[in-house]
């Protein structure tokens, strides 16, 4: 069992310690007998998608997400002939915004998007940092996280969870969070996403599973102290709720 | 008649509060509502000395304090470290005659990098010192080009900015500023500078004008080193203040390749800070002979290091601020280089102490790596976070059967106090600190 994570940026649109995910997502599938190839693009690459069952980009600064994008719309129809096979992508943090049809910047500036879906990214001079409880329909255990932007994403018309009972949605407080369409997730939760929340890299593991045509096993594997970590992280989280105003 | 109503106000309360023993930002709230343009009619100082960055301020302005007293100068300055333009105005107010002079040679500050651009909205310093802008605190900070246009509103063509060429992102201050009216500090390349990165991320992997791959021919520390973009050509610039050698094992630096000075504190970090110094009071007059004096006795009183003993133990606590992974990366290489046979605890019990976050992203960019070395034998992971730390270090080179893990950190003293004699080591925050200390016989 043979596969090809795809790597995008990892130099810079690394913000908040991304490569984490890469790191935990291959593990998880390591332990399952699959042989992992992680590959990698900068900017100044062509990125080789014809190869890539997993798409992954992290956060970066406002100014580096922007270069990103000059970096990668060349390169559009790779990436879409990749998503349109199947393979599975995560763009995490402002990674996200790339996907829709624009971002407007801080000083009003317009930068077509990647345009796989229709929602708008508008940029704003304040930063919202803020803890994360998101719940989605994929999968039953809420997701901890944490949320350092400073835009609204307007127009997303299937988001990947639906409510959060901690933290800002796309566009308001507890409301709907990033986005999904098929094996294409992304949300604006930063960071290692995937190493605090063992049942997100889980649902990964099992969609990548599929699109390769394998067996899926029965039980995942459960690595030392991740669940713990999770557990710890939700119950101070979920003290949190209610408390966030007060303080 | 305002100005003296606002100057008696913030006088008062400071002298109310001064019997209550409460804060000092108070007097200059009051004093601003009464006047809010209060400081741009006091009557300052003919130098007004500011210093900002990520990582420093606080040792920077202390020592250009000690430097410029002893050249027989009257300094203003925020001892206390209230840094917002609250706390600026209380000092300044207070430091006032009622006439509204200010009643010194030079003000001194220690400015938020967040707020300097309320601070000085009102007055403008003569000189401004930026020492560095890194990964620090995330979650208030948001990330370092953020906090460069936060910086950037507070700069004045008529002041001079005194910067870290070292710094790619500090060094693009200058780019719109009259080059007369920009100093440049740095280190040239010496014993300690690499060829590679090290760390496990890189800052200044990307231009931050252009943001082509950068070129380094050295690097001293995380991005801090020698640098040339060759798509935009966005170089470190030629330095008017140099560290022209540098010998930390030893504990020696020359500047200027003249001035010899002994260090108190044996840290790259303690290494800029003295150049920063040193450029402040160079432009404002001081001789070298007065500098070199001063900091050659300079005690570094910051509390970072403290020695305890627990059961037959010799311990070090090393304090960093979580979410600093330059300044964690720094206290874990001070370990690494230590050779006698040793036991590293690292406690992560409550991460921020002003947003109570669980937010351990900030783990991923600290470079544990540097604790797999022959002299370090356990690998201690404790506090609530354990199991974070835990994970974490499952994807370092530190071998798995080193590491313990537990959620108590009582029980992790027990557990020294009752068996073993080797050096420990502890890696915490400020906040975790006394949890630990509290337990143990200080030195
Ligand atoms: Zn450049």
């Amino acid at each position: 069992m043979e596969l090809t994570m795809l790597h995008l940026y990892p130099d810079c649109m690394s913000l908040y310690g991304e490569y984490a995910n890469i790191a935990v997502l291959r593990r998880h599938l390591e332990v399952l007998g699959v042989s992992v190839t992680v590959e990698t693009a900068l900017f100044e690459d062509t990125p080789d998608f014809e190869r890539a069952d997993f798409l992954y980009m992290g956060a970066g600064t406002e100014r580096t997400q922007k270069a990103a994008l000059t970096a990668l719309l060349p390169h559009r129809e790779g990436l879409k002939a990749a998503i349109d096979r199947g393979a599975v992508l995560l763009f995490t943090g402002n990674a996200m915004e790339l996907l829709g049809a624009s971002v407007t910047d801080g000083a009003g500036k317009v930068w077509p998007g990647l345009g796989f879906a229709d929602f708008t990214t508008q940029e704003l001079d304040r930063r919202a940092p803020e803890d994360v409880i998101a719940h989605t329909a994929l999968w039953d255990e809420g997701v901890v996280g944490f949320m350092n932007k400073c835009s609204v994403t307007r127009g997303v018309e299937t988001s990947l969870f639906d409510r959060l009972s901690l933290g800002f949605g796309n566009e308001k407080e507890g409301g709907p969070e990033g986005y999904v369409s098929g094996n294409v997730l992304a949300t604006h939760i930063t960071g290692p996403v995937l190493v605090k929340n063992p049942a997100f890299t889980d649902f990964l593991v099992r969609r990548l599973f599929e699109v390769k045509g394998w067996e899926t096993p029965e039980m995942l594997p459960v690595l030392p102290y991740e669940r713990e970590a999770y557990e710890v992280t939700l119950r101070e989280l979920t003290a949190r709720i209610g408390k966030k105003q007060e303080s | 008649m305002r100005l003296i109503l606002a100057i008696i106000v913030c006088k008062l309360l400071r002298f109310v509060g001064g019997l209550v023993g409460k804060g000092s930002s108070l007097p200059g709230q009051f004093a601003l509502k009464v006047c809010p343009d209060v400081l741009g009619r006091v009557r300052l100082p003919a130098h007004i000395i500011a210093v900002t960055g990520s990582n420093g301020k606080t040792s920077t302005v202390e020592m250009i304090a000690a430097i410029l007293a002893a050249d027989g100068r009257r300094v203003v300055y925020n001892k206390e470290g209230s840094n917002q333009i609250e706390g600026v105005a209380t000092l300044i107010l207070s430091n006032c005659s009622l006439g509204g002079r200010v009643k010194g040679d030079v003000l001194l500050l220690e400015s938020d990098e967040r707020y300097a651009r309320h601070t000085f909205r009102y007055f403008h310093p003569t000189h401004f010192v930026i020492t560095n802008l890194y990964r620090d605190q995330l979650t208030r900070n948001g990330h370092p080009e953020w906090v460069y246009d936060a910086i950037r509103p507070a700069i004045f063509p008529e002041t001079t900015l005194v910067l870290n060429a070292d710094d790619p992102l500090v060094s693009c201050f200058a780019r719109d500023h009259e080059p007369d009216k920009v100093k440049w500090f740095g280190l040239e390349q010496c014993d300690l500078s690499t060829k590679e990165h090290h760390g496990v991320y890189h800052d200044g992997a990307r231009c931050p004008v252009c943001k082509g791959r950068m070129e380094y021919s050295c690097y001293h520390y995380a991005h801090i080193g020698h640098y040339t973009c060759p798509s935009c050509g966005h170089r470190r610039h030629e330095t008017e203040f140099a560290v022209t050698n540098l010998d930390l094992g030893e504990g020696t630096l020359t500047i200027n390749g003249e001035t010899r000075i002994s260090l108190a504190f044996k840290s790259i970090y303690n290494v800029y800070n003295i150049l920063a110094a040193w450029s402040a009071c160079a432009l404002v007059g001081v001789a070298p002979s007065v500098m070199a004096g001063v900091i050659n006795n300079y005690m570094l009183k910051n509390g970072r290091m403290l020695t305890f003993t627990l059961g037959a133990h010799r311990g070090t606590l090393l304090t960093s601020k979580h979410e600093n992974s330059v300044a964690y990366d720094t206290n874990l290489a001070y370990i690494a280089a230590m050779d006698r046979p040793c036991t590293v605890l690292v406690i992560v019990d409550s991460i921020s102490r002003k947003y109570f976050t669980g937010e351990t992203s900030w783990l991923w960019d600290i470079d544990f790596d540097r604790l797999d070395a022959p002299h370090i034998g356990k690998v201690m992971l404790y506090g609530k976070y354990c199991n974070d730390l835990a994970v974490r270090f499952k994807y370092s080179r530190v071998p798995a059967d080193r590491i313990e893990v537990g959620e108590s950190i009582a029980t992790a003293a027990e557990s020294l106090r009752e068996s073993g004699e080797e050096d420990v080591y502890v890696v915490t925050c400020f906040s975790d600190r006394d949890k630990l200390l509290a337990l143990t016989q200080k030195d």
